[in-house]
């Protein structure tokens, strides 16, 4: 077996074993980026907020994820009547 | 007027000058009490003692409806005015602050909008200012940071709060605040932990995972938006943890409750002392405001049937707030109104 092909057979079995511990990962972290969202966004779609106040200064930093998120959470345009990204 | 009833308040073990000189050596006091019973007619006898001592010393009123001005007979507002040598007052204006964050935010995220939305960010935002909460949050962030100054800026800052219920709610924000905020930073944290294991797998992110959220190094970088959040939740969680262990550090603040000798006032004292004691802050001392004194020259069958049922009520308050000091301010025959008045005031906070 040539120097080359090695490698890539070692590639591959890395790959093989991490594979899905990487999507895993991925998945469990944007699960909570999704969390973290719904906190600061929880008072637009109607869910009391006790620190609206402080999460506001958030919402402008996280605009540019806020399609992305309502996408995925199932909803195919913006949640709010008065504010479409979309 | 019964001689039995009437209560030798000058031989009192608890009542000593001492107490207001310990109150005032401190670097944040709370005058706090049910509505009308002379709060802030107290802080400003203390603020101008301090002052006249040469401690410099803000004195802050929360109360919506403020009326440290007319004692002072002055115009305050929201912004530190100097009254006399060593002393400076302030009238917070909480709906000015939360509008004035609101419209931070407002230009903030304009920036990242196309123009045509603007008219929707407004109408979004404006919502915000009326949303409950937003002016007594923009209160307790005024008071956390005018906690901090205390003992940089100022030697002593006097809070003269509303009523009551008002500012128990206040003192227990900081500690419902930073467990908020720290409920958000740990959902950061534990993003992060995930943005570390990822990286450390080989290949770490590649094209076509489509988990647009993962293009977020663990150490942020500066600029980006995880990085920007997270000094906003660290900046905020650190003003109320401090707030909160000024409070709780009696050898700092010190809450002193005004009440008079009257049904209502020491039950509604009775329950701030519960409340306040349920966040583990602790009242420090009483004072006895607009009390009738025997050295008060007035008698006649009112005036006796009054003093009786003041000395009955002050036997009352000696046994509900058993240990607390106390101090009485006796009832004074003209309103208190500038520097002399309150000097006089001072003077019997003084008397043994």
């Amino acid at each position: 077996m040539s120097a080359t092909r090695l490698d890539t057979f070692r590639v591959l079995l890395k790959e093989f074993y991490e594979a899905p511990y990487r999507g895993a990962i991925a998945r469990a972290k944007r699960d909570e980026d999704d969390l973290f969202m719904l906190f600061v966004y929880a008072e637009l779609l109607g869910i009391p907020n006790p620190a609206t106040y402080y999460t506001l200064e958030l919402q402008p930093i996280l605009l540019e994820r806020f399609h992305e998120w309502h996408t995925r959470m199932g909803l195919e345009h913006s949640p709010l009547d008065h504010f479409r990204c979309c | 007027m019964s001689g039995t009833l009437a209560w030798d308040w000058s031989t009192h073990p608890l009542i000593t000058s001492g107490v207001v000189n310990s109150l005032i050596d401190r670097r944040i006091l709370f005058v706090g009490g049910k509505g009308g019973v002379g709060k802030t007619t107290t802080a400003a006898a203390l603020a101008t003692m301090a002052a006249e001592r040469g401690r410099s010393c803000l004195l802050v009123s929360t109360d919506p409806a403020h009326s440290l001005g007319d004692i002072f007979g002055q115009n305050i507002g929201d912004q530190e005015t100097l009254l006399a040598p060593d002393l400076t007052a302030l009238e917070i204006d909480p709906d000015y602050e939360a509008k004035t964050h609101i419209a931070t935010v407002k230009e903030q995220m304009k920036s990242f909008v196309h123009p045509r939305l603007y008219s929707e960010i407004d109408r979004q935002l404006n919502l915000a200012t009326h949303t409950p909460g937003a002016t007594e949050a923009a209160l307790l962030e005024r008071v956390a940071e005018l906690m901090a100054t205390a003992g940089v800026r100022y030697d002593l800052v006097i809070f003269d709060t509303a009523p009551s219920g008002h500012t128990v709610r206040l003192l227990s924000l900081p500690e419902v605040m930073s467990a908020w905020t720290d409920g958000l930073l740990k959902r950061r944290r534990q993003s992060a932990r995930f943005s570390t294991l990822l990286g450390n797998l080989t290949g770490g992110r590649q094209k076509g995972d489509d988990l647009s959220l993962l293009d977020t190094p663990t150490d942020y970088e500066s600029g980006s938006v995880e990085e920007r959040v997270n000094n906003l939740l660290t900046a905020r969680r650190r003003k109320f943890t401090t707030a909160r262990e000024y409070l709780l550090d009696n050898t700092i603040s010190a809450f002193l409750l005004v009440l008079n000798a009257d049904r209502l006032s020491i039950l509604e004292s009775q329950k701030v002392v519960e409340t306040l004691a349920g966040f583990d802050v602790s009242v420090s001392a009483l004072i006895v405001n607009r009390f009738l004194t025997d050295t008060i020259p007035a008698s006649g069958e009112f005036i006796d049937a009054r003093r009786a049922q003041q000395n009955k009520y002050l036997k009352q308050i000696d046994d509900v707030f058993r240990g607390l000091p106390r101090t009485i301010v006796p009832l004074q025959s003209h309103d208190v109104h500038g520097l002399e008045a309150l000097r006089g005031i001072g003077s019997e906070l003084l008397k043994p």
